[in-house]
């Protein structure tokens, strides 16, 4: 094969990256200079030279936690207003706005890199290790993004790639990815399979048909926030409460954190790990004995996100045809806690299918889209469809649908516009990407401007035409029906379309956020959660009360008195009230199980 | 505008086999080269084809366009659509409150207090869609009538039926987004 033609497969993840090729046939994962196959996806600007990437990254986050950069896939290609408070808060680094009102990351006054500069710092380091491994030059990948991306944050992440020196061949959804690398070894095989796909950062879950080497992605759902890094810092935060730590600076947090992980991961396969932090506060020491059953307590809200999104695709999947699932494959580190598993089967009735490897499927899957599109894989045929669906802002604010979800790839559709008045030049229309009626609750992916010719009202015709084309990505055609001209419509980026007024007060305010004012806001937030949470204890005592044992009700009347007086704290202690409904949200885990029970057995 | 019936090699006919718009875009996808399949537009056009034709009330709109390309609309509402549209309001406003109102609960507590209201709106749902399907099929079940009554140049019945199946297929399509959306609760 000729040097140039060689395409590698990246799987750029939440926490960890890797990179792969098609060798003689076979994928396999490349390692770097040190043998080291997974890059922890972190960047560290020390305080003097050059930045750092992966694992010296990692050790440079304990002493730096606000110059380190972990996890930044979760910005990629989103707005800051898109932002929740909680996000903003629980990011050890700090995040701010840019001229155009897209995310940026503080690192100090001079250096505010945009999540895509990091992940290219990422992504360069992975091409390093390429080209050591396989001695040539490489300029070409396919590069993985989890299936519920949007056409913003892959747009984000073709950009990475190409500031890394990375033509971008292909953005492949990392389900689609694994199975992938599940079936070419089993082209005979005809069945339906589940990918579970449960990472640092985010959750997807797709179904597929496998038969006669065709591999076909029939419905596809999920969460670009939810992943493993949401159990460490539930986790943490139980710590930090348990220990009485109180008020943790940005180094405590971030060592709280990285012990949480190890504690999480030690009790995949353990019952029970000690949490260690040796002079965590001056020389203070503390030492915690966390048991598997502990932590499964504070993960399961966590995992039981992913039920409703693994319901919806297989509805999905079974209205368009498919067949019972076969196989459930689990991918994505955090599908190696045992409670996933165990809640799988509980749900589902399926025993998952463990032959992939969680770290490594995802990159195999790369390495055998490149190798089919550099002709080094030939006998698998690969069908993905758009997860999201795609539409324009109508009269009345909402959405008009006009490319629906889990439509197949490369796909098109088409809508004819005139002009509304006599003369009218153009019209922009509002695009837009999700599954809500109003237009204002889905993502705004830009306007494209049509132009018209003048003339009469109504008089104008022209054809605008969606397509996805297999990378998920959006491209508008505009074509004037009188003369036959196509042209293709720019989309103006959806962070540019903000006022310069709101933009310069996003900017002010993510700048000089001052630590009351977000103070206030994060305790608005708790205040009203608890608001929630204490007359819906009420509610669910009197509804199912009788069913809990003596200490079960003791356990959630102390911890709703906790919520009250913290309430009326007129400090405003959130991080005092958030820790209060957090405890009695676990404490009411049972209540909330016994009224779903009673409600199904009342529909029975 | 796309004929899918050319686009993927299959008779000009409302009547095609389970699993043969399948087997013809399958088909097509394998002749290309190196599992990358065809360019961009042409594969586009090939995926659109599946989809209307795999839908028999688009594929039912797309052959009137061929075979009456001049034939306006049927916009007539048989009473029993009227009944079942009197019906389909409610229900669909009723879930909708309630998935608003689960919308805004913010903790697992509050949530589960909903989940009574919850399974009674999908049992409705479901016997609104039940309803729906059974009207459809009667439509479907007549399409080899309209394709004969066609054959002799008349395609009122099949423009009548377009036009109430798509009434039903929106309201089968909402009630589709509530009982996933009511999944999700």
């Amino acid at each position: 094969m000729d040097r140039e033609d060689l395409i590698i497969g990246i799987d750029l993840g939440t926490t960890h990256s890797l990179v792969g090729v098609v060798d003689t046939g076979f994928p396999i994962v490349l390692a770097d200079g040190r043998g080291a196959r997974l890059l922890p996806s972190c960047v560290s600007w020390p305080l003097q030279g050059d930045p750092l990437v992966g694992e010296e990254a990692m050790r440079a986050g304990t002493l730096v936690p606000e110059r380190t950069v972990a996890s930044v896939k979760r910005f990629m290609g989103r707005a800051y207003t898109d932002l929740a408070p909680a996000e903003i808060e629980d990011t050890p680094y700090r995040l701010v706005a840019g001229d155009r009102g897209e995310v940026l990351v503080a690192i100090d006054e001079e250096t505010r890199p945009a999540p895509e500069e990091i992940s290219a710092r990422i992504l360069r380091r992975l091409r390093e290790t390429a080209e050591f491994a396989l001695e040539q030059p490489v300029r070409r990948a396919v590069v993985t993004v989890p299936a519920y991306f949007n056409h913003s944050q892959r747009e984000a992440t073709r950009k990475a790639a190409e500031m890394a020196g990375l033509a971008v061949e292909r953005i492949l959804n990392e389900p689609t990815a694994a199975a992938l690398a599940y079936g070419l070894d089993r082209l005979d095989e005809a069945a339906t399979v589940a990918v579970y796909d449960f990472g640092g950062g985010t959750f997807d879950l797709s179904v597929l048909q496998m038969r006669e080497g065709f591999l076909e992605v029939v419905a596809t759902a999920g969460d670009t926030r939810l992943g493993g890094d949401d159990i460490d810092l539930a986790l943490a935060r139980h710590l930090a409460d348990e220990l009485g730590l109180g008020a943790l600076d940005a180094i405590e947090e971030s060592t709280l954190r990285a012990r949480a992980r190890e504690a999480k991961e030690a009790l995949s396969e353990a019952e029970s790990h000690t949490v260690r932090l040796p002079f965590f506060r001056g020389g203070e020491s503390h030492e915690f004995e966390l048991t598997r059953d502990r932590l499964e307590r504070i993960a399961l809200p966590v995992v039981e996100r992913t039920a409703p999104i693994c319901r919806r695709a297989f509805a999905e999947a079974a209205a368009k045809g498919a067949g019972s699932i076969d196989r459930l494959i689990l991918v994505g580190g955090s599908t190696r806690i045992p409670l996933v598993r165990a809640k799988l089967r509980e749900w589902f009735g399926l025993e998952p299918d463990l032959s992939q490897h969680p770290d490594e499927s995802v990159v195999l899957g790369a390495a055998i889209q490149a190798g089919l599109l550099c002709g080094r894989v030939r006998q698998i045929l690969l069908v993905d469809v758009t997860p999201l669906s795609l539409g324009i802002e109508t009269f009345g604010g909402l959405m008009n649908v006009i490319i629906p979800r889990n439509s197949t790839i490369p796909t098109k559709a088409g809508e004819l516009f005139t002009n509304a008045v006599d003369g009218q030049r153009s019209m922009a229309i509002r695009v837009l990407q999700g599954e809500r009626e109003l237009a204002k609750d889905n993502w705004l992916l830009g306007e494209v401007v049509v132009p018209f010719a003048g003339g009469p009202k109504g008089s104008a015709r022209v054809g605008v035409q969606f397509s996805i084309n297999r990378d998920g990505l959006l491209e508008v055609l505009a074509r004037d029906t009188a003369t036959g001209e196509d042209h293709v419509l720019e989309i103006r980026d959806a962070a540019v379309d903000v006022d310069d007024e709101a933009v310069e007060r996003m900017v002010g305010e993510s700048v000089d956020f001052a630590f009351e004012d977000m103070n206030e806001r994060v305790w608005t937030e708790a205040r009203l959660k608890s608001e929630e949470l204490l007359p819906a204890v009420d509610a669910a005592l009197a509804a199912v009360g009788e069913k809990l044992s003596g200490d079960e009700r003791a356990d959630i009347e102390a911890a709703a008195a906790r919520v009250s007086e913290a309430l009326g704290d007129e400090a405003h202690d959130a991080r005092a009230l958030k820790a209060a409904n957090a405890a009695l949200d676990e404490a009411t885990q049972t209540l909330a199980a016994l009224l779903v029970e009673a409600a199904f057995d009342g529909a029975g | 505008m796309t004929d899918p019936f050319s686009t993927l090699g299959l008779p000009e006919t409302l009547i095609l086999e389970p699993g043969a718009v399948d087997a013809a875009w399958q088909k097509l996808a394998r002749e290309e080269a190196g599992g990358e399949g065809a360019n961009e537009s042409v594969a586009a056009a090939r995926n659109e084809s599946r989809a209307l034709l795999s839908d028999p009330v688009l594929r039912l709109e797309r052959w009137l366009d061929l075979r009456d390309p001049t034939g306006g609309a049927g916009r007539a509402i048989d009473p029993a659509l009227m009944d079942l549209f009197a019906k389909t309001g409610p229900v669909l406003a009723g879930t909708d409150a309630l998935l608003a109102r689960h919308g805004k609960a913010s903790t697992a507590l509050a949530r589960a207090l909903l989940a009574k209201e919850a399974v009674e709106a999908q049992l409705a749902v479901q016997a609104l869609l039940q309803e729906i399907q059974a009207l459809k099929s009667g439509f479907l079940d007549r399409y080899s009538e309209y394709e004969t009554a066609g054959a002799a140049g008349d395609f009122s019945e099949a423009r009548r039926a377009l036009g109430q199946l798509k009434f039903l297929r929106r309201w089968e399509e909402q009630c589709r987004a509530r009982l996933l959306a009511l999944l999700e609760t």
